[in-house]
């Protein structure tokens, strides 16, 4: 994708649309139907023993795949770099797939499928592989391309931009790794005199 | 202090209704002077420490503070298109809220709006029904009204005089300040009097910057004065000093009791006397009278839990159950004698409903506090209030009466400038570097009471109990809107004054009751034809009836109205006990 010229999203996305049917199918994650509302466990091809696993473990919103998805698109909102981790460190995909897993919302929940689905089919368009094997520039080009259409929230691609970044930052600025890593947030603390502009450095008790 | 049960056979001399800061107020006061109090409170008593959790760290928290997935809060969209009683489009959620519920420290202390449903227009309607009411997460701003508000209508011909001036009410005014503590600075504005302080909170550098800014516009902002103790309180063994801990901002209350709540500050206080019987789930639904004498004499109440019906006699009734509860309570009471309700000759109860305007405001950064090392700025109840500045010395020519602006500074705990658009590595450095630098205010005006701004009984629509439901007939009108315009430039201007880089400004008006500052739904006044109570919120028509909530309030002036109805209400109640005593009840 050119990074000069102004992308259609409208326009292109009729075209990959059209060929994610055709062309890209086994190369994409086994994704269940958008309006379908069937446990992942039933749908995705898991191996036996992580089958097992995920019935033990009240079974996760996300697949694996689509964990490990949600881990490159979280890391590309928030990342690390040399003063702080980022969303995976803070293990905001954990988060995410923990408030979806108990959302009473089931059009958030299909939207994150339908999202999820849509951001590969997008990166197989635009840079010819998955959204996990694209390098860190064409992650950061992709999720631009949704970033700067924010106004047209009818495609579900760009609502599910939108509840990305806003559970990115919720996860991640609720983390330890956010909260005192990258903050350093200096509050939460018994003082024996409040601070104030003079006195910036607080006695603590 | 010991709790007993509540003996509903004997005669009480008083029984209070709500145990907020009126009902609080009222049971101090009360068992003070000698009186066997019975206070019943419709909700729960919660283990209110366990609730709060003031310092539990969002990752300590299973959904890092928000509300678990089975309840929803109501947001300003929502509130804006969707109509009272919020049933339909809300079936997935099993405890709706108001917006104030909005974390997992208040959801249980605010009704679930599914079983207390009300109609006609809009409201953001917030209750908390639990021992100490809304007193258990207000926003502790603790301010006095002066006679620029008792005596507005003299000044500018709108509505009516309070049947009180300043000098009845100060000495009051100064009981609540050293029985409950206030921190502050004196400033000596005669629109907005000082309290007797304990020691001040401080400004941090943009609060400092903004203060500076206008003081040349001739405006004045001063340190947050919170109904909170700084100093601790050697009367009281249930409350602890301000350790500056910080979850403040967050509006869940405080599990060391250092901001005021009304069970630690006022009702185990009270209960200690030996004098005060509580019994919470007790959800009155009528004020009962003696046909004989015309007099109150009692309540009948259902418990919220097995739904059976109770009667309890009282030689005198005092109604503290809110604003809108107490008018809906004097509205249910219909008998014989009194057909439009009790208390209600003037047919103004429910009338002249009142309270304070929000929303126009502005955020900014401080540049040159972008990208500094973080600070601690929320380890305070609050930031700063800059004073109200209209209709003092000049008359301003779109509207009558006043705003003040709340704000704050600083670093939080969720960080201020997350809604910016972008994302990646730019994205998280803007967050961080701009964490410390942002200043926010948002007004407060005063929205006129009128007549026919009121409430009624639904005719059709109850609540789980029963009760028959309030039906809201109120609008924000003109005066309103023409301060709201003022408000957003005042604001735009200020920060302007004082070099902060403005990254938005709002003028949109919030829903009507979004301030929690609902008032004046049963006024005092000399006159028995167009008031309801008279300067002691004792009934024009039924004597031993007093309605001691924000109800008596004749105007609503800009000033957060708690403080005033605690020192309206302990100016009642000496009243109430000397009337008492001599046998005048």
């Amino acid at each position: 994708m050119s990074t000069k010229d102004p992308i259609d999203l409208r326009q292109d996305r009729r075209q990959w649309l059209k060929t994610s049917a055709t062309v890209l199918g086994a190369s994409l994650l086994p994704l269940p139907e958008v309006s379908a509302e069937v446990s992942q466990a039933e749908t995705a091809p898991v191996p036996q023993a992580a089958k097992t696993a995920q019935a033990k473990s009240t079974a996760r919103f996300f697949t694996p795949a689509q964990h490990a998805l949600v881990e490159e698109l979280s890391e590309t909102i928030i990342p690390a770099d040399s003063h702080s981790g980022g969303a995976k460190a803070a293990k905001v995909a954990d988060y995410i797939d923990q408030v979806l897993r108990e959302s009473f919302d089931d059009s958030q929940r299909a939207l994150w499928r339908e999202g999820l689905r849509l951001i590969d089919i997008m990166s197989q368009h635009y840079h010819g592989r998955g959204f996990v094997n694209a390098t860190p520039e064409e992650k950061i080009a992709l999720l631009t391309v949704l970033s700067d259409h924010e106004q047209m929230s009818d495609l579900p691609e760009v609502r599910f931009f939108i509840d990305l970044k806003r559970m990115t930052v919720r996860g991640y600025y609720t983390s330890k790794v956010g909260i005192h890593d990258d903050l350093q947030y200096k509050g939460n603390r018994v003082l024996q005199e409040y601070v104030g502009c003079d006195d910036q450095e607080p006695s603590s008790s | 202090m010991a709790e007993r049960e509540a003996d509903l056979t004997k005669t009480y001399d008083a029984v209070i209704v709500g145990s907020g800061a009126a009902g609080g107020m009222a049971a101090h006061v009360l068992t003070a002077h000698g009186l066997q109090v019975l206070l019943l409170e419709a909700g729960k008593k919660l283990p209110i420490e366990q609730e709060l959790r003031s310092m539990e760290w969002p990752y300590d928290n299973a959904h890092r503070g928000f509300l678990p997935p089975q309840s929803h809060s109501l947001s300003f969209n929502e509130y804006t298109i969707r109509n009272p009683p919020y049933g339909p489009g809300f079936e997935k959620s099993e405890h709706l809220h108001s917006y104030v519920g909005s974390s997992d420290y208040v959801k249980n202390i605010v009704v679930n709006e599914r079983e207390n449903p009300f109609t006609g227009t809009n409201y953001a309607w917030v209750r908390a029904r639990c021992l100490g009411g809304k007193t258990n997460i207000w926003g502790r701003l603790a301010l006095r009204l002066s006679d620029y508000d008792f005596k507005a209508k003299s000044r500018d011909g709108y509505g009516d005089d309070w049947p009180i001036n300043y000098n009845d009410i100060a000495p009051y005014y100064d009981k609540v300040d050293l029985y409950l503590g206030i921190t502050g600075v004196r400033e000596n504005l005669p629109y907005l009097p000082d309290s007797i302080f304990q020691r001040p909170t401080k400004l941090n550098c943009a609060e400092v910057t903004l203060k500076q800014g206008i003081q040349k516009m001739g405006r004045v902002l001063t340190q947050y004065r919170a109904g909170v103790t700084s100093e601790g309180l050697k009367h009281n063994k249930y409350r602890s000093r301000c350790y500056g801990r910080g979850a403040c901002e967050r509006k869940g209350g405080c599990d060391i009791h250092a901001a005021f709540d009304s069970p630690t500050g006022l009702i185990y206080p009270a209960m200690d006397t030996g004098n005060l019987t509580l019994r919470t789930n007790a959800v009155v639904r009528e004020i009962t009278v003696d046909p004989q004498t015309g007099k109150a004499s009692g309540v009948h109440f259902i418990d919220s839990q097995t739904m059976k019906d109770y009667s309890v006699r009282a030689k005198v009734v005092v109604l503290a159950a809110s604003t809108l509860e107490s008018a809906r309570l004097l509205l249910l009471s219909k008998s014989r004698l009194y057909p439009n309700g009790l208390a209600n000759s003037s047919g103004h109860v429910g009338h002249n409903f009142c309270e304070h305007v929000m929303g126009p405001g502005v955020a900014g950064r401080a540049k040159d506090l972008v990208g500094k090392p973080p600070t601690l700025d929320d380890g305070r109840p609050g930031g700063f209030y800059l004073t109200r500045f209209r209709n003092l010395a000049e008359k301003h020519p779109k509207f009558i009466r006043g705003y003040g602006f709340e704000g704050g500074s600083g670093s939080t705990l969720f960080p201020r400038g997350t809604d910016v658009h972008g994302f990646g590595a730019s994205f998280k450095e803007e967050v961080r570097r701009n964490q410390g630098a942002f200043v926010g205010m948002g007004a407060f005006g005063e929205v006129l009471s009128r007549y026919e701004n009121y409430v009624d009984l639904d005719p059709a629509v109850k609540d789980k109990w029963g009760v028959p439901s309030l039906r809201f007939h109120y609008k924000f009108q003109d005066n309103e809107h023409r301060m709201a315009e003022d408000m957003k430039e005042t604001a735009q201007e200020m920060f302007e004054a004082a070099g902060f880089e403005i990254v938005h400004v709002s003028s949109r008006v919030l829903t009507e009751g979004w301030s929690i500052h609902e008032l004046g739904t049963a006024r005092m006044g000399t006159e028995p034809k167009t008031s309801v109570l008279n300067q002691f919120e004792q009934s024009h028509d039924v004597k031993n009836l007093f309605v001691v909530d924000g109800s008596a309030f004749v105007s609503a002036s800009c000033q957060n109205p708690t403080w005033t109805i605690m020192a309206l209400c302990w100016r009642s109640c000496d009243y109430l006990a000397d009337e008492f005593q001599k046998g005048n009840l």
